[in-house]
């Protein structure tokens, strides 16, 4: 199914590369340079790509490609989760899924990707269960090895492997029994020019890390499972007790897992938790421009809001920008024109001056922005990433 | 990339391989090879450590073997020799007793990919399927699959295919994934392997206990299946029922896949079933994941063709956000273009209106044309758009919007007042061929409508010297004769001296003949012209650029989750049909075996059945480089394959022929000057194959007859034959020209 893959970094370098069956040269990457020379930005590649003898389907996560191999018909969505699995996996082994890191772990990295695929075929991507087979680096552990010359593999089986469900490994032990959700709830929004919510969702999660011993059954209910559209389970959830009864009841894996993830979308349950205006003004006779953004919170939440970034990405025109943010930091990155982020506060007010240097050049620019204050709506799309406990789990062992 | 200085690194390497100390200190030995790997993963080359890296796999430390086997897997191939020494450690390996150590050993194994090495691997794989450690197994079933493979596609072992299929019933589930995986690859040529009824509902039962990859690829493998009676396919499609909400959309995407299939004479079913996945499918179109978001966009799109109005009550969650790439942008413009309705047309409007003046060109475009598509129900809202849009004189908005006009008034002809209204000013923003066309041929059809249709073409014919689109050319001909008729008076004068222009001073062919054409059509009178040009137009009705009506599910439920919802259906044809081509076959056999009503399949089959008796015909290869001491050499070496003299007259043009046999890829070494005597030329080509054809032409003075000579690096006759015949019809050519 998937031959080989290939890891790329920004600037076009391949550093590092695995055959499940015979080796594929390199120049294969060509076919995915070309359309990531076509596409001008990097993000803008697409994610499956045709050549003479392969099919190219690739994955963009944290500036890295991660480029597949694949010779016969596959089913693309197949292929994109794997890749991110396998991206996952990097993240949970070494903190970061970054070129640095996987250079750095290079053995490790060979060792997962060798038990995560056969042949090209799936075989252990369950978290728990590769971390039984290959123990994740620490800092702990890289002395105890250096000391005692001991491996990072495991040296049994995992036991998970044999249990009857497939998830949980057997004969597990803690003396303290725990089990802790997070639920995580994502507000995806489009305001208009004039403040207005044009589409507002909520994408939420439940993330579980469950430290209980022998084999616990767990049951979950919600106070109004009815806001909940479009659940999807993990495996280990009893489906037909949740189509009958709104109730969860499963048998928890060991360890981190995500339980649910869910959608609310009926429009006027998603409350926006911030407000944002702006205005946009020239200069008669100048090449330069005045542009504000005022960000705050809304007064009806009842709850702080931490942590805003705000990222306004400038037409390329644009040479230089003078900022002054009422509170928090800044930076203006000249390359991709991008002006993030602000941290840490109530209630931001941000001015800026623009310039786009040439004369010559005014005139695109005027009528650029001009167009867009008068006609773009969604012109700020907020997303924010809001972790609070929203509705408080019941448990019974 | 080779690095400079890898001889050192290996010599380095080497010694401390071989160090006694080193290998006596675990850590000490172990960071060596560990460099060893880093340096490999680098792309240095180091199979020059080869024999040290062998003696290094006999240890008990199961991290030290593994990187030794890694190492393996990269330099067997390069070493085969002494690859056999590290094959007898393997073997010892494969009988350790931990199930790790054996299950590294002989997936290692496998994995050697050397000729020769099917003898020792053999046995062990039968142990491994006997092995009661379920790694172990998944290991062995796998390995049957690449041991098939070394083999080379000739026979299939029947007592493995039995033993496989035996397996099916084992107690691991990825046991049982593996089997049908292994069984699918060996048994490729006879279409795969079989699913029958014990099978299929072996496999049913046992589905809630795999993986999600395990499920995705048991729900493909289950398409196979027909169920026999309704009641038993209603059973199940009851036990499937829960994997369309499972949280993996691949495993979505197969269930729905299976569902449409199986109900494919249930028509409310599968509607059913598109209403149950379309939670999921939306979740999956706002993913993190952008490319998974892109490729549930496509099956979404391909879901609208059917039941348009499906996602109409959901058309803003396709409103684009800015940050997302353009390959999804475009998607949601398509997918908005084709769930408008009454009742959100204003909304899906007015935020495709904002696209159009996205910063991106392509983009901007793109909505454009969207909204010209709307058009052809919503005329006069999207006229009035696009109409403020030209107020914006941005010279790649104009363009296509006027194209969109164009496209428009043929099929709205309502809107025809409006877009004439519109049209005065636009060809100072216009710069492109496309939109210049659109203009032109604008202003010629309706020119009576536009009061200065005469002066804005008077312009275009001003500047038709500097020009560069021949196909600019001939539409302003046609659209100032056409405005001729309706304006005489205006357009007399304009019209002489284009078609002066035309016939005396140009140089494309085709726009000068065109031109010769009106004329020579005025000369026969002004009621012939207008019974020629304005003879009734096509009746819109014809529905050549109308949508097409919708479509039954059926016709693309055996597309659904495969890659041509990605690239349409007309593309992956030419794409397939050109990879099938080059592989020499139908490679596709799982998706021709459950082929139900889609069309496509079949009619890919006949093309590729005809294909292939052209693939093994001769295919020279275009840019083989030769050099002339090489090709002295190879000439030298190989005997006359080939003789025979052909008729000739008069003297030799060498550029002529030499550019007619570059044409045909057979490229010229050397030749003599013209006229000398005797002429003589060498030539070489060579086919997809690597095979190399060298020819000596020589024309003696005295007769008229060309002698040719052939030699080939490979005798095979078949090639040689149609190489002669390739070369004989452009040595007859040319002679014909002459005679």
């Amino acid at each position: 199914m998937i031959h080989s893959l290939f890891l790329i970094n920004c600037s076009g370098d391949i550093f590092l590369e695995k055959h499940w069956k015979s080796v594929v040269s390199q120049s294969v990457c060509d076919y995915f340079f070309e359309a990531q020379e076509k596409a001008a930005d990097v993000e803008n590649v697409p994610p499956v790509i045709s050549t003479p003898h392969h099919y190219l389907i690739s994955i963009y996560r944290d500036k890295l490609f991660f480029v597949s191999v694949i010779q016969t018909e596959v089913p693309p969505l197949f292929v994109i989760e794997f890749l991110h699995r396998v991206a996952d996996t990097f993240q949970d082994y070494f903190g970061e899924c970054s070129e640095a890191a996987i250079k750095d772990n290079v053995v490790i990295v060979y060792e997962l990707l060798e038990e995560m695929l056969d042949n090209g075929f799936p075989l252990a991507t369950e978290s728990n269960i590769l971390k039984e087979l290959i123990k994740p680096p620490t800092i702990l552990r890289s002395v105890v090895n250096s000391i005692t010359g001991s491996s990072n593999v495991g040296d049994t089986l995992p036991t998970g492997q044999l249990s009857n469900i497939p998830w949980r490994r057997a004969g597990v032990k803690y003396t303290n029994n725990e089990a802790y959700f997070d639920v995580v709830e994502e507000i995806d929004a489009i305001i208009d020019k004039s403040g207005s919510t044009v589409f507002a969702e909520i994408q939420g999660v439940i993330d579980a890390c469950i430290k209980l011993s022998g084999m616990p059954d767990l049951s979950l209910s919600f106070m109004n499972p009815r806001l909940l559209d479009d659940v999807s389970f993990h495996p280990c959830i009893r489906f037909k007790r949740w189509e009958s009864e709104r109730v969860l009841s499963f048998i928890p894996p060991d360890g981190n897992f995500r339980l649910i993830s869910y959608r609310v979308s009926s429009q006027n349950l998603v409350a926006i938790p911030v407000y944002v205006k702006h205005c946009i003004s020239f200069k008669e006779n100048s090449s330069c421009g005045r542009f504000d953004i005022t960000i705050g919170p809304k007064q009806n939440m009842g709850k702080t809001i931490e942590g805003i970034t705000v990222t306004v990405h400038m037409p390329k025109v644009v040479l230089n920008m003078n900022l002054t943010p009422t509170q928090g930091s800044y930076t203006f990155d000249p390359v991709t024109k991008v002006r993030p982020p602000l941290i840490n506060c109530k209630q931001v007010f941000l001015q800026s001056l623009f310039c786009d240097g040439r004369e010559g050049r005014r005139k695109s620019l005027m009528s650029w922005l001009k167009v867009k204050i008068l006609t773009k709506p969604g012109e700020h799309t907020v997303l924010c990433s809001c972790p609070w406990l929203w509705r408080e789990p019941h448990i019974c062992c | 990339m080779p690095y400079l200085g890898s001889e050192d690194v290996v010599k380095e390497l080497k010694k401390a391989l071989c160090n006694p100390h080193v290998q006596a200190d675990r850590l000490r030995y172990r960071n060596a090879i560990q460099r060893v790997i880093r340096h490999m993963t680098q792309g240095l080359d180091m199979s020059g450590v080869f024999m040290e890296m062998v003696k290094a796999s006999a240890t008990v430390d199961i991290v030290q073997k593994k990187l030794v086997y890694l190492y393996m897997c990269t330099y067997a191939p390069l070493k085969p020799d002494l690859a056999l020494l590290a094959i007898n450690t393997l073997c010892k390996d494969c009988s350790d007793p931990n199930p790790m150590v054996r299950g590294l050993a002989l997936r290692s194994m496998c994995s050697l990919r050397m000729p020769g090495v099917q003898e020792y691997i053999q046995q062990p794989i039968l142990n491994g399927l006997r092995d009661k450690a379920s790694y172990v197994r998944r290991v062995a079933v796998l390995g049957c699959a690449k041991m098939h493979n070394l083999h080379g596609d000739s026979e299939v072992d029947g007592a493995l295919v039995n033993e496989l299929y035996s397996l099916l019933r084992d107690q691991d589930p990825i046991v049982v994934v593996n089997c049908l995986r292994s069984l699918e690859e060996i048994l490729k040529q006879e279409g795969g392997v079989v699913i029958n009824k014990p099978i299929a509902h072996h496999l049913l039962n046992r589905m809630p206990k795999l993986d999600q990859w395990g499920q995705a690829e048991v729900l493909n493998f289950l398409l196979r299946y027909e169920p026999r009676s309704e009641e038993e396919l209603f059973d199940i499609l009851n036990l499937l029922d829960s994997f369309l909400k499972s949280s993996s959309p691949g495993v979505v995407m197969a269930a729905t896949k299976l569902f449409l299939i199986l109900a494919k004479k249930f028509p409310h079913v599968q509607t059913d079933v598109l209403v149950q996945v379309k939670g999921p499918l939306l979740a999956a179109c706002s993913s993190e994941s952008r490319e998974l978001c892109f490729a549930a966009l496509c099956h979404v799109r391909q879901i609208l063709r059917s039941l348009p109005g499906h996602f109409s009550s959901h058309y803003k969650k396709f409103f684009c956000s800015y940050s997302e790439p353009h390959y999804i942008k475009l998607q949601k413009v398509e997918v908005l273009c084709e769930l408008v309705n009454d009742e959100n047309v204003q909304q899906v409007l007015e935020e495709l209106r904002g696209y159009c003046t996205d910063v991106s060109a392509d983009f901007a475009q793109a909505a454009i044309f969207a909204i010209g598509g709307i058009a052809r129900t919503y005329t006069d809202q999207c006229v009035q758009i696009l109409t403020e849009l030209l107020g914006l004189r941005q010279e790649h908005i104009t363009t296509v919007v006027v194209q969109t006009f164009r496209d428009l008034v043929w099929l709205c002809p309502q809107c025809t007042e409006a877009v004439c209204q519109a049209l005065p000013g636009c060809e100072e923003n216009i710069q492109d061929s496309e939109g210049k066309q659109a203009l032109i041929w604008l202003l010629g059809v309706h020119g009576e409508r536009i009061p200065n249709a005469p002066y804005v073409l008077e312009d275009f014919v001003e500047n038709v010297k500097s020009e560069t689109f021949p196909a600019v050319k001939m539409e302003l001909l046609t659209a100032l004769l056409r405005l001729f008729l309706s304006r005489p008076a205006e357009c007399q004068d304009t019209l002489g001296r284009l078609l002066h222009y035309c016939v005396e001073e140009e140089k494309d062919m085709a726009v000068r003949d065109r031109g010769l054409f009106y004329y020579r059509l005025l000369l026969a009178g002004i009621d012939e012209v207008k019974r020629i040009l304005c003879s009734p137009k096509s009746d819109p009705s014809l529905g050549l650029l109308e949508d097409p009506a919708e479509r039954p599910v059926n016709s693309w439920a055996s597309d659904f989750n495969t890659l041509v919802p990605v690239y349409g259906k007309a593309r992956w044809a030419s794409i397939s049909k050109c990879q099938g081509a080059e592989r020499r076959g139908p490679e596709l056999p799982n998706t021709a075996s459950f082929a139900t009503a889609g069309p496509l399949i079949p009619d890919e089959n006949k093309e590729r059945a005809q294909e292939l008796p052209d693939s093994g015909a001769l295919m020279l290869v275009p840019n083989c480089q030769l050099t002339a001491e090489c090709f002295e050499k190879t000439w030298f070496s190989l005997k006359v394959a080939h003789q025979q003299v052909c008729r000739w007259r008069g003297a030799v043009h060498p550029d002529t022929l030499q550019m007619a046999l570059q044409v045909v890829n057979i490229q010229t070494i050397a030749m003599s000057r013209a006229g000398a005597h005797p002429w003589k030329a060498y030539l070489s080509a060579q086919d997809d194959t690597g095979c190399l054809f060298l020819t000596e032409l020589l024309l003696e003075s005295e007769n008229a007859e060309m002698q040719i000579s052939v030699k080939q690096s490979e005798p095979r006759t078949e090639t040689l034959n149609s190489f002669i015949s390739v070369l004989e019809t452009v040595m007859g050519t040319i002679g014909d020209i002459k005679s």
